[in-house]
């Protein structure tokens, strides 16, 4: 017994003492860190407006495009936001309108505008870890994922990165047990994200391919999410990136969901 | 027959070396025993690249289709069933730790709780969520899972029965060979739950991965079995150790050569040739039993080992060579059987009884020459005729003068027989299911009908529509589309014309989506156009949008109204539990998205509200299900088919039903219609295997006929010969018509097999019939002489072999049962047609027969 618990104050000891080398390497502070990567992936500049070329790719090699505009604007930064995504390709699911309205630490609003079948209806979905239509990547992924959801560590820093791990409070409300992001040191961009499952293995990834200055923001391009399971994955590139566009909050209501402005979705 | 006599004085002259030579052959072919590689898989009946496998494994590809272990939880003590929070919390458990087992599709597994459910969520929502992320902790929130899950057609039926008391989780596996193993773990993780609910693990994957493992258990048990049968009933017939030590070794150095041959030159050791050793066994020790038996006869008046051996072997060697030849034709015969394993067993049996003759010729001669003065001192004391002997003696010296005196009425008998056979044959019911080659107390027959009568059905077939060829549609439409620029443009704007030749050139034909090319092509041009090309532009886009959309066959509401058409078809047919299509679900998420009212369970009325009807589906948990029942270019679609029984003849059924909607009403677009899925694969190889063994059986029966003519010389010796294996071929196949036992692939195999073996009894019988008749002139004195020591023979050889193969009887696969069971009697009967109806024939016939042949 005596031996036991000696055995944990050594244990406890040697844990306080790593704390505290890793704290005294003065790294920044981890919050801090995806903090500022929460900004520079989910909330540059106040407003964008980006075209989206999505390429599925299935464990086969088949592919499917799909072309959409997305509009975004910052209710408040850092906090909620608006997203409204108009499809132009294929031809038969043009002019079908998704819209977001993000709000953080509650369930988002989510519409859907069906023409062909005329047709808005609000999605009510359990979590935000359903497909983005049909490709590899989540409805979280687009909006990204609340901060307050998960514990964070860093892990380590590299010359280029900071990789954090990051470990859901609520265990049972996710299909992974963890995920890893490699935050660029500079420009704070999650470059990569490696989620994993129950068996400790690694299952999906999401990587930035392409980052490009806009407008002096440093923006993802192009980005990949795979399925390391069955072998899928969905290439996103975005074109003709464009920041501040002062888009009107009016434009991401229920109402306009059936007449979208070609304004403001027309992309060069 | 001097190569032979040179092989024999070898072996007399030099013992040794033969017996040094079979030790080196017993051993180097026997090292190659341990690295058997056991294959009780069905699809490799079929040849790897066999038509209907490439299109199962197309099928499996195209809609990324995994082999399933099907896992049924059944509460019958709860009037909820399995919905109850207890029932529902240990399913949720079991399918978490399913999901952690190597080897299995993770991403795939179907069970209540990693599906997602769709409902009404209020006024104008609609809810998309797992159906059971959590387990429930109330009965009403279990019986809210319940309700939930009804009203998915994807579900109901299939992860949940419809009386609700039995749930079932589908566990698709990386490769079939797994199945046991990962049954196995779930059988122990059940085994950790406390609850009353019943367990059961099915799928055709686990059946047949099973099958292998008894299999290779009964390989251990059974061929030693009958080999100490045979053991026993020789020295019971000529109680002497030292005489019957020498077919022993006969057949186990022949066991071993083959098995060994075998697995060394990189077969597989399939269904068919685990029973090798039981086949080989008998057939090896008949000859050397024969000579062994003659030498005791001789030995005590010729007193010389030598001399003896020549003038047994110069009486025997004949018989011997041809009863080898017959034997091994009956085998060889099977390697026009389209089957492989089937193939590689005939051939490997012929390959058997060819070396069983050779050392019959070498190592038994060579044994009795290396056997001490005093072990056959001992030989002359032992007398051939014992208790047993007298008995069978008596036996036969009545039956040889009653075959003479009731010759007609015996013709008269076989022929009625030989008419009801035929009528039997007739009744022949075609069928097998790999599910019945265990016994019906076995645990996964067990499973298997539990799991039948709650679900839609375990056993899976996959219907594929196809679109037709789009090549042609796609070229003409390019071509509509510059006669129309060409009217456009007159003379001032040559180059649009130009630009649209471009275009096309530009896009490989060969690309698979060689439209989206064309289309990224033609945008590009119209974003550079100016105003009066952007309009033309424009329209060419429009056209090759128009295109692309007809080009996705199976998501126009035409095409899939025909798939419900065919569905229903199927269900009004009550041959089919359920079947499940795109159809489901574009009817399902069509009826949510307008407020869960049941008159809109409708195909949407454009293909764009199709595909939008599906984008929404697509937004889910699960988006990739979708690819299950279409492929992402829309030109296939597949319907998946769930069937109560696994029985061929359920399947053929089923495709006959199908055949018959398509016929009367032909499809859309020429949409052609194939099959896949393990069930349907099943009937293929049957077919392939009743042409086949019919083939073979005429083949070989040829053969022995020539044979037959080469040894006798004589048409009517050849014919009288052919008699009785043709009698017992027709009576055997007649019983299995009558008592309606299934006509199954060891059923199949065995008519070779009869019909090598059972020549054997007619070729020693009229060899010995002719050479006493010339002797005694005289038929009835014939007649006793072949009733004393001939007959004796053949009917201690058809004693030994029938029983030798009666340990097949108490395996627990049936398969080796029917061959056990079918071989006695088949031994049997050609035994009892042999010494009844040829003498009764040649009584008829005799006169003639014997002065035109001498």
């Amino acid at each position: 017994m005596k031996r036991k618990i000696a055995w944990i104050a050594g244990l406890i000891v040697g844990l306080a003492a790593l704390h505290t080398a890793a704290a005294g390497q003065d790294a920044p502070d981890v919050n801090e860190i995806v903090e500022r990567a929460n900004l520079a992936a989910y909330y540059a500049r106040a407003d964008g407006r980006a075209g989206v070329r999505m390429t599925i790719t299935d464990a086969g090699g088949r592919n499917r495009t799909r072309r959409f505009t997305i509009l975004r604007r910052d209710v408040v930064d850092g906090g909620d936001q608006d997203y409204a995504v108009l499809f132009s390709r294929p031809a038969e699911l043009r002019n079908t309108v998704f819209l977001v309205k993000k709000h953080v630490g509650e369930d988002d609003d989510r519409w859907l505008y069906l023409p062909s079948l005329d047709l808005v209806k609000r999605i009510a979905a359990g979590d935000r870890r359903t497909s983005f239509v049909g490709s590899h990547i989540l409805y979280e992924d687009v909006s990204g994922r609340g901060l307050e959801e998960d514990g964070h560590e860093l892990l380590e820093i590299t010359d280029t990165h900071y990789i954090v791990q990051n470990t859901p409070l609520d265990p049972g409300a996710q299909e992974f047990s963890s995920w890893k992001a490699w935050i660029d040191k500079t420009t704070f961009l999650p470059t990569l994200m490696e989620y994993v499952d129950d068996t400790g293995e690694v299952y999906r990834r999401i990587e930035a391919l392409e980052v490009q200055e806009i407008d002096g923001t440093p923006t993802v391009t192009r980005m990949r999410a795979s399925d390391l399971r069955s072998g899928g994955f969905t290439v996103i590139e975005f074109t003709s990136v464009e920041y501040d566009l002062d888009i009107p909050a009016s434009l991401f209501t229920e109402r306009t969901l059936r007449s979208p402005s070609r304004r403001w979705f027309s992309v060069r | 027959m001097s190569p032979v006599r040179n092989a024999i004085e070898f072996s007399l002259n030099h013992p040794r070396s033969v017996l040094v030579a079979v030790a080196v052959l017993f051993i180097g072919f026997g090292s190659q025993v341990p690295r058997i590689v056991i294959d009780t898989d069905p699809e490799n009946m079929l040849p790897a690249d066999q038509g209907a496998r490439l299109l199962h494994d197309a099928v499996k590809r195209d809609f990324t289709l995994y082999d399933m272990l099907v896992v049924g939880v059944v509460n019958e003590d709860d009037p909820n069933g399995v919905f109850t929070p207890e029932v529902l919390s240990r399913i949720h458990e079991l399918t978490a730790r399913i999901l952690q087992l190597d080897g299995v599709v993770r991403q795939e597994v179907l069970s209540l709780s990693t599906v997602d459910n769709i409902e009404q969520g209020g006024a104008g929502v609609v809810r998309f969520n797992w159906l059971m992320r959590e387990p429930p902790s109330t009965r009403d929130e279990a019986l809210a899972v319940r309700d939930a899950a009804e009203r998915l057609p994807a579900v109901r039926g299939t992860l949940m029965s419809e009386d609700g008391r039995a749930a079932a989780i589908y566990v698709p596996i990386e490769r079939k060979d797994f199945s046991r193993r990962i049954a196995g773990e779930i059988e122990e993780i059940v085994a950790g739950f406390d609850g009353t609910e019943q367990y059961h693990v099915t799928g055709l994957p686990v059946a047949e991965d099973t099958f292998g493992a008894e299999m290779f258990k009964q390989m251990g048990i059974a061929a030693p079995a009958a080999g100490l049968i045979i053991f026993l009933l020789m020295w019971f017939f000529f109680r002497s150790l030292i005489l019957v030590t020498a077919p022993m070794i006969v057949a186990g150095v022949t066991v071993v050569f083959t098995m060994g041959l075998l697995i060394g030159s990189g077969f597989t050791v399939h269904i068919m040739s685990s029973m090798i050793p039981i086949f080989l066994m008998p057939i090896a020790v008949v000859d050397s039993v024969h000579i062994l038996s003659e030498f005791a006869d001789r030995y005590p008046s010729i007193r010389d080992r030598r001399e003896t051996i020549r003038k047994v072997m110069d009486e025997l060697y004949t018989p011997m060579l041809y009863t080898s030849l017959t034997s091994a034709a009956g085998f060889v015969s099977l390697a026009v059987a389209p089957i492989p394993p089937v193939r590689v067993f005939g051939v490997f049996v012929a390959i058997g009884i060819a070396l069983a003759f050779l050392l019959t010729i070498t190592f038994v001669p060579a044994y009795v020459v290396t056997l001490s003065e005093e072990s056959l001192a001992k030989l002359r004391g032992s007398d051939t005729a014992a208790t047993e002997g007298r008995l069978l003696a008596r036996l036969l010296g009545r039956l040889g003068p009653w075959t003479v005196s009731a010759s007609t009425g015996i013709v008269a008998v076989t022929v009625a027989v030989g008419a009801v056979s035929v009528f039997g044959i007739s009744r022949i019911q075609v069928n097998d299911n790999p599910v019945r080659w265990f016994r019906p107390d076995h645990k996964i027959r067990i499973a298997d009908r539990v799991l039948n009568e709650h679900f839609a059905g375990t056993y899976n077939a996959f219907l594929v529509l196809r679109a037709g060829d789009q090549g042609g549609d796609l070229d003409a439409v390019l071509a509509d589309v510059r006669t129309q620029l060409e009217a456009a443009v007159e003379a001032d704007g040559p180059d649009i014309v130009a630009g649209w030749a471009d275009v096309i050139a530009s896009v490989p034909v060969d690309r698979p989506d060689r439209v989206e090319g064309l289309i990224d092509e033609a945008l590009r041009r119209l974003d550079a156009a100016d105003d009066e090309a952007a309009v033309l532009w424009d329209d060419v886009v429009l056209r090759l949008e128009d295109a692309q959309i007809a080009a996705k066959v199976f998501q126009t509401p035409e095409t899939l109204e025909y798939i419900a058409g065919l569905q229903d078809a199927l269900d009004r047919s009550g041959l089919v539990g359920k079947s499940t299509a795109l159809t489901d679900i574009v009817k399902t998420v069509h009826r949510e998205l307008r407020e869960g009212n049941p008159e809109y369970f409708t195909i949407p009325a454009s293909s764009s509200a199709v595909a939008q009807t599906l984008l929404s589906y697509q937004s889910s948990h699960r988006p990739d299900d979708l690819w299950h029942f279409v492929t992402p270019d829309y030109r296939a679609a597949n319907v998946w088919l769930q069937l109560k029984s696994g029985d061929n003849q359920d399947m053929v059924r089923v495709t006959e039903t199908v055949a018959t909607y398509v016929a009367s009403h032909p499809p859309p677009d020429g949409v052609t219609v194939e099959w896949a899925g393990l069930t349907y694969l099943n009937v293929v190889w049957q077919q392939n295997m009743v042409s086949g063994m019919l083939r073979a059986l005429l083949g070989g029966f040829v053969i022995v006929f020539v044979m037959m003519l080469v040894l006798f010389r004589s048409v009517s010796f050849a014919a009288l010969a052919m008699l009785p294996l043709s009698v017992t071929i027709a009576f055997i196949y007649g019983v299995i018509g009558l008592i309606g036992k299934d006509y199954d692939m060891p059923v199949a195999v065995l008519s070779a097999l009869t019909l090598g073996l059972s020549v054997d009894f007619a070729i020693h019988f009229l060899q010995r019939a002719r050479t006493i008749q010339r002797e005694t002139l005289d038929w009835s004195a014939t007649v006793d002489r072949l009733f004393s020591e001939p007959a004796r023979a053949i009917s201690r050889n058809a004693i030994v072999i029938a029983l030798g193969f009666l340990p097949l009887l108490a395996s627990p696969l049936v398969p080796y049962n029917t061959v056990g069971f079918f071989l006695a009697a088949i031994m049997a009967t050609s035994g009892v047609v042999t010494l009844v109806l040829l003498p009764s024939v040649i009584t008829l016939v005799h006169r003639r027969l014997f002065a035109s042949t001498g």
